[in-house]
């Protein structure tokens, strides 16, 4: 009995010991997620793969921890940093800031806890608030679709374009698009409205469009959300003119009509998925285990999509 | 300094209407001026435009020999004019020093110096005889009190002539008493009053000299003192008026219980209240502001809860939960306040004389034409003057929104009629038609409650009167007994 | 009776009732000098298939602020339209869809067990609003501010975040209750005219419409009067919540799915074609059709900026907003 008593003694001292001596070597990671709380199709599929990225992660490393936190506006996230900071007690931070302006200072502050910062689509106004930069291809997200578009017009013809809301991201890629089709001078923007990256207000905006253009040869929808009112709009108008409807970002459905090839409007996509937070996440969860750094830019490129790669970019479970 | 006025031929137009024709007349300084005439005579407009709330179209107006014209209220006030509304202009959020000095802030830097304002407003609350704090919110006070805050105020604003519009109306014949002596304090002070009111006995009390107005003219001015309380009506209306009171003939002796309440207590109101009327009668309900009458109906009705008490209709019990329980078992109440609870003042005439009993005309789409033709009826049998039917509520006067808001609560043909304060801020023309009236009432058979803080009426009028004093019932008193003393000796428990 | 008394009535009747009446025309006098605005601007404004477009696009808002009318006119507010809608539309989808793969019903039968849905749901969400209004004693507007997160909130958690889609084959079925006409025009504007219609008669011509306008009107006076005014309130909700059923059951087979983007701001667009139409946001009366004109009025609005592109695609909004309050102005004498 009493040697038994020792050796659970010994046990029980082994185990503490172990233990202690584990979060000596490797350091543990306790990583905040902040990003806006899902109100559209991508915001959407932002939470679900932080979602993922945590259930994956936190399984194959037990020293890490992944908070996530929802915001739904600028204020809002920047309270949240704090609390992230004072009451999680993070060492590690993901971002997608809602806003670059608003945001700068209260990131910098959380670098300046000796936070390891990784922003995530939207760079800050001062790159010194943070160490690593993951984003989409913004550029690119204008620019393929204005190839594309120019290229399978043959050089001549009307397009429309749709906006987003208002916002530097949407500047860059509009004027991206702009810039590609200057390739092809016969290739005429007609008018570009805003339809914040709705499904109704694309619906109304392509009613107009078609009420007061007679002929139009394709549309940027700019984003799959868009596009579903789009071709909504086209088949209610019975307008045969339009023949690409381009929209953007790779959503589930989108993909899922590329590959079934069930609209002959839809011939090609260009990436730009909610998934590289999960690509952030992951690349600075990884890193921090191992206490590196990333590279101070990481681009995810964004590509065209069309038939033959489809496959790669449908992720059925993703709500995008 | 008193205020010496001199209208010279002030005429006012609204749009192609004339309300006021060339009024000349003046006003020497510190006197008690009694401004007399039915409602419309112009008296209101010819106030309006001496306190700056109007302008006048033509004419002049001097102020000490020198001619002025207002563009506000404000103006008016600094020459020492204030006008004091019927309906009184505080801000019931507020403290009474705060109200004092609305827009007037006193200040001490960029700050407000609550200190100072307290202190002087405690000095005016004093000067009218209000002994209470100057923190107290208006809302916390009593109507004679509002109107003690509102002198106050204009005594802050070194108000030297003072214009009371209908002041005593809703007061009690004690506070009435206490504002009268306040008057005279003030008048020896120096300070001109004129003094707005349908209560001749009480002009007949307080006046040096009245000044009659009629259909936007002046038409005279005499010392009180030469001329009776009959002459100053016959004045006012242009023509003799007959005794004010319908002859009053009893109910029938084997008349039934219209109404018996037994027991009714009113939590924080009333307690044990026990009365019955016949059919026929006309039974009156004395007593001070916050005696508890008003609330004890109200809670008759249904609109505030009782802890105990019978009610019974006709000999059968009844169960009146809501005012709907209480219309459709023949009871019907009129409100002492016209605009806050009688009547929708902005909706059309017509939709306030149905609303009660809406389902008549709903069939179920309401009958608008149905509902014209009760209007019509209802303005000649009411005698409401009105030049077009499809006017709102508000652009009658007084008078013709009272007659309405009878004509409202009779529409359901109810057997028992309870009107509270009927004859409030309405002129002797349109009073004694709704004294006639209820006379009417009670022949064809119906009980008539009448609750009046006015005694000439409870006695002129009533074949019973009720006296209640703090919740309680103190005595009933017959048609012999009535008499002024009496009824404030039970009021006020001096007897 | 004795003969009454000289007391002179209202001393300018003619004028205001002429005041009346120029003001009450406001919305319309707006409304067509916009048509001419936008004829100007672009001649395909005047298309009859615009005006299909435009009067379609409104019938969403219109049936929503038709409801509205009467909870404005009785002094209330439902800041929670646009979610309901959302909540609602996401409901239906979800209900539909799980329905198919029970398989057990017909399609047709899926789509109206649907719109059931839809509408109990709009008079149920209606019934708590008014029930927490008069019998838990809270503003109508904190309640209602709060329920338009919480629908909302529950749309995101049915939809996953992302977007609930009809399945494709009920959407099929479903579709012509937007896309079909009847006699020429679409079927969503025979429903907005029948529910403007209904409305109009409700407020004007039944005892329920006149207590509605009674009790914003003053409500103690309307008590006295021996109203229910509770029950009253508790039905101008649930009519505001079925509008808003009937409008979702419309909106559904558009584009055959729900996001967390629906219905978003409906709330208060609807609010300001209420206003717009000149009824006062303080309650006590008010007019459907105006209401109607009012909703037309702010998308022909939105309309005509598509056509053209004199204005800044920045300014968009400023020009709705210039066009609210100049309509505004233009009533402001009623009172």
């Amino acid at each position: 009995m009493k040697r038994f008593t020792q050796v659970l003694g010994a046990g029980v001292l082994a185990l503490a010991f172990g233990a202690i001596s584990g979060n000596a070597v490797a350091e543990k990671v306790t990583l905040g997620v902040s990003i806006p709380t899902a109100t559209h199709g991508f915001t959407g599929g932002i939470v679900w793969w932080a979602g993922e990225a945590k259930k994956e992660l936190e399984k194959k490393y037990p020293d890490l921890k992944v908070i996530i936190k929802t915001a739904g506006g600028a204020p809002e996230q920047a309270n949240q940093l704090q609390d992230l900071v004072t009451v999680n007690k993070i060492n590690a931070l993901v971002i997608f800031p809602f806003e670059s302006a608003s945001l700068t200072q209260p990131v910098s502050q959380v670098k300046s806890k000796g936070v390891y910062v990784t922003v995530v689509d939207r760079g800050l106004t001062d790159t010194r608030a943070q160490d690593a930069y993951v984003a989409g291809d913004n550029t690119a997200f204008g620019k393929i679709p204005g190839e594309y578009i120019g290229k399978t017009l043959g050089g001549k013809g009307n397009v429309v374009a749709l906006r987003g809301i208002p916002t530097t991201l949407d500047n860059e890629r509009y004027e991206a698009f702009q810039t590609a089709l200057k390739a092809t001078p016969d290739v005429k923007i007609l008018d570009a409205k805003y339809a914040n990256w709705n499904r109704d207000d694309a619906f109304k905006v392509t009613q107009d469009f078609l009420t007061r253009f007679k002929h139009i040869d394709a549309i940027w929808a700019a984003d799959d959300d868009m596009a579903v009112g789009v071709l909504k709009a086209l088949d209610q108008a019975k307008r045969t003119d339009v023949k690409i409807v381009f929209g953007g970002a790779g959503a589930k459905g989108a993909i899922k009509t590329l590959m079934d090839g069930s609209d002959k409007r839809i011939q090609a996509n260009v990436s730009y998925s909610p998934k590289f937070i999960y690509d952030a996440i992951k690349l600075t969860a990884e890193a921090r285990l191992k206490g590196e750094a990333l590279p101070a830019k990481t681009i995810i490129p964004s590509v065209l999509i069309t038939k033959e790669n489809a496959k790669q970019f449908y992720f059925p479970n993703s709500p995008f | 300094m008193s205020v010496a006025v001199h209208f010279d031929a002030i005429r006012k137009d609204f749009g192609p209407v004339r309300v006021l024709h060339g009024v000349s007349f003046e006003i020497a300084p510190g006197r008690i001026y009694g401004l007399l005439g039915e409602n419309g005579a112009g008296k209101s407009t010819l106030m309006k435009i001496l306190s700056g709330y109007e302008t006048a179209t033509a004419g002049e107006m001097r102020i000490d020999g020198v001619p002025q014209v207002f563009g506000n209220s404000r103006q008016a006030e600094a020459a020492g004019i204030v006008l004091i509304h019927q309906e009184f202009n505080l801000a019931e959020h507020l403290t009474i020093a705060q109200n004092m000095y609305l827009g007037h802030e006193k200040r001490r830097g960029p700050f407000v110096d609550d200190v100072a304002m307290r202190k002087d407003a405690a000095r005016y609350l004093a000067q009218v005889g209000l002994t209470i704090s100057p923190d107290t919110r208006v809302r916390d006070l009593i109507v004679a009190e509002k109107q003690l805050v509102e002198i106050a105020k204009a005594l802050s604003r070194n108000a030297r002539l003072l214009i009371m519009d209908e002041p005593t109306a809703t007061l009690t014949p004690g506070e009435t008493a206490r504002l009268f002596t306040l008057m005279t304090k003030l008048k020896d002070d120096g300070v001109t009053l004129l003094y707005i009111s349908h209560k001749l006995d009480e002009v007949e009390h307080i006046t040096d000299e009245i000044i009659v107005m009629r259909d936007g003219r002046f038409i005279t001015r005499e010392a009180t003192a030469n001329v009776t309380r009959q002459q100053m009506a016959n004045l006012m209306v242009g023509r003799e008026l007959s005794d004010m009171f319908p002859p009053r003939n009893p109910p029938a002796a084997d008349a039934p219980v219209a109404l018996k309440v037994s027991g009714l207590t009113v939590p924080g109101w009333a307690s044990e209240l026990d009365f019955e009327v016949h059919a026929g009668e006309i039974l009156g309900f004395a007593g001070l502001v916050g005696a508890g009458r008003t609330e004890s109906f109200e809670a008759i009705i249904g609109l505030r809860p009782r802890s105990a008490g019978q009610i019974e209709m006709l000999g059968r019990p009844v169960q009146l939960k809501s005012p709907r329980d209480a219309v459709r078992h023949g009871l019907t109440y009129l409100s002492e306040d016209r605009k806050g609870k009688g009547l929708h003042v902005n909706l059309p005439l017509a939709d306030n004389l149905t609303l009660m009993t809406l389902e008549r005309y709903a069939h179920p789409w309401l009958s608008l034409q149905a509902e014209r033709a009760a209007l019509r009826q209802a303005v000649a049998h009411f005698g409401i003057r009105t030049g077009d039917l499809d006017l709102r509520a508000r652009m009658l006067s007084g008078g013709n929104q009272q007659k309405l808001a009878l004509a409202k609560v009779l529409h359901p043909d109810p057997k028992v009629v309870v009107l509270d304060e009927p004859t409030r801020g309405v002129d002797v023309g349109a009073k004694r038609d709704i004294y006639f009236l209820i006379h009417q009432l009670a022949a064809q058979g119906r009980a008539v409650i009448v609750i009046s803080s006015e005694l000439i009426e409870l006695i002129g009028l009533c074949h019973r009167v009720a006296v209640m004093r703090g919740g309680r019932l103190q005595t009933m008193l017959g048609m012999e007994q009535l008499n002024e003393e009496e009824l404030i000796a039970h009021a006020t428990g001096t007897h | 009776m004795q003969p009454a008394h000289t007391e002179t009535g209202s001393t300018r009747p003619s004028l205001q009732r002429m005041l009346r009446h120029v003001s009450s025309l406001g919305p319309v006098l707006g409304l067509i000098v916009l048509c001419i605005a936008g004829t100007w601007l672009n001649p395909d404004f005047a298309t009859l298939d615009n005006m299909m477009n435009v009067l379609t696009r409104t019938a969403f808002i219109g049936i929503i602020a038709v409801g509205m009318t009467f909870v404005i006119i009785s002094g209330g507010i439902d800041l929670s339209v646009g979610s309901m809608a959302a909540l609602i539309a996401g409901s239906m989808i979800f209900l539909m869809n799980k329905l198919v793969l029970a398989g057990t019903l017909s399609p047709l039968a899926i789509v109206l067990t649907g719109i059931a849905l839809a509408l109990l749901l709009g008079a149920a969400f209606g019934a708590i609003h008014g029930l927490l209004i008069t019998k838990g004693r809270i503003e109508p507007f904190i309640v209602t501010l709060g329920t338009l997160g919480i629908f909302r909130a529950y749309l995101t958690y049915l939809a996953d975040g992302g977007a609930l889609t009809l399945d494709t084959a009920l959407n099929d079925l479903y579709a012509p209750v937007y896309y079909a006409s009847l006699l020429g025009i679409p079927v969503p504007i025979w429903v907005f005219l029948i529910v403007a219609a209904l409305g109009t008669i409700i407020l004007n011509r039944t005892a329920f419409g006149r207590h509605v306008q009674a009790i914003g009107s003053n409500e103690q006076v309307a008590r006295y009067a021996a109203i229910r005014v509770d029950l009253v309130k508790i039905v101008t909700y649930m009519f505001l919540g079925l509008c808003v059923g009937i409008a979702t059951v419309l909106y559904v087979p558009r584009l055959g799915s729900a996001t967390p983007t629906t219905g978003i701001l409906w709330e208060l667009e609807a609010i300001a074609a209420v206003v717009v139409g000149g009824t006062a946001l303080k309650g006590g009366e008010g007019r459907v059709i105006g209401t109607v004109i009012g909703a037309i009025l702010l998308s022909v609005i939105s309309n005509i900026l598509n056509l053209t592109s004199i204005i800044s695609v920045y300014l968009n909004a400023a020009v709705q907003g210039f066009v609210i309050i100049i309509v505004a102005f233009l009533q402001r004498s009623r009172h």
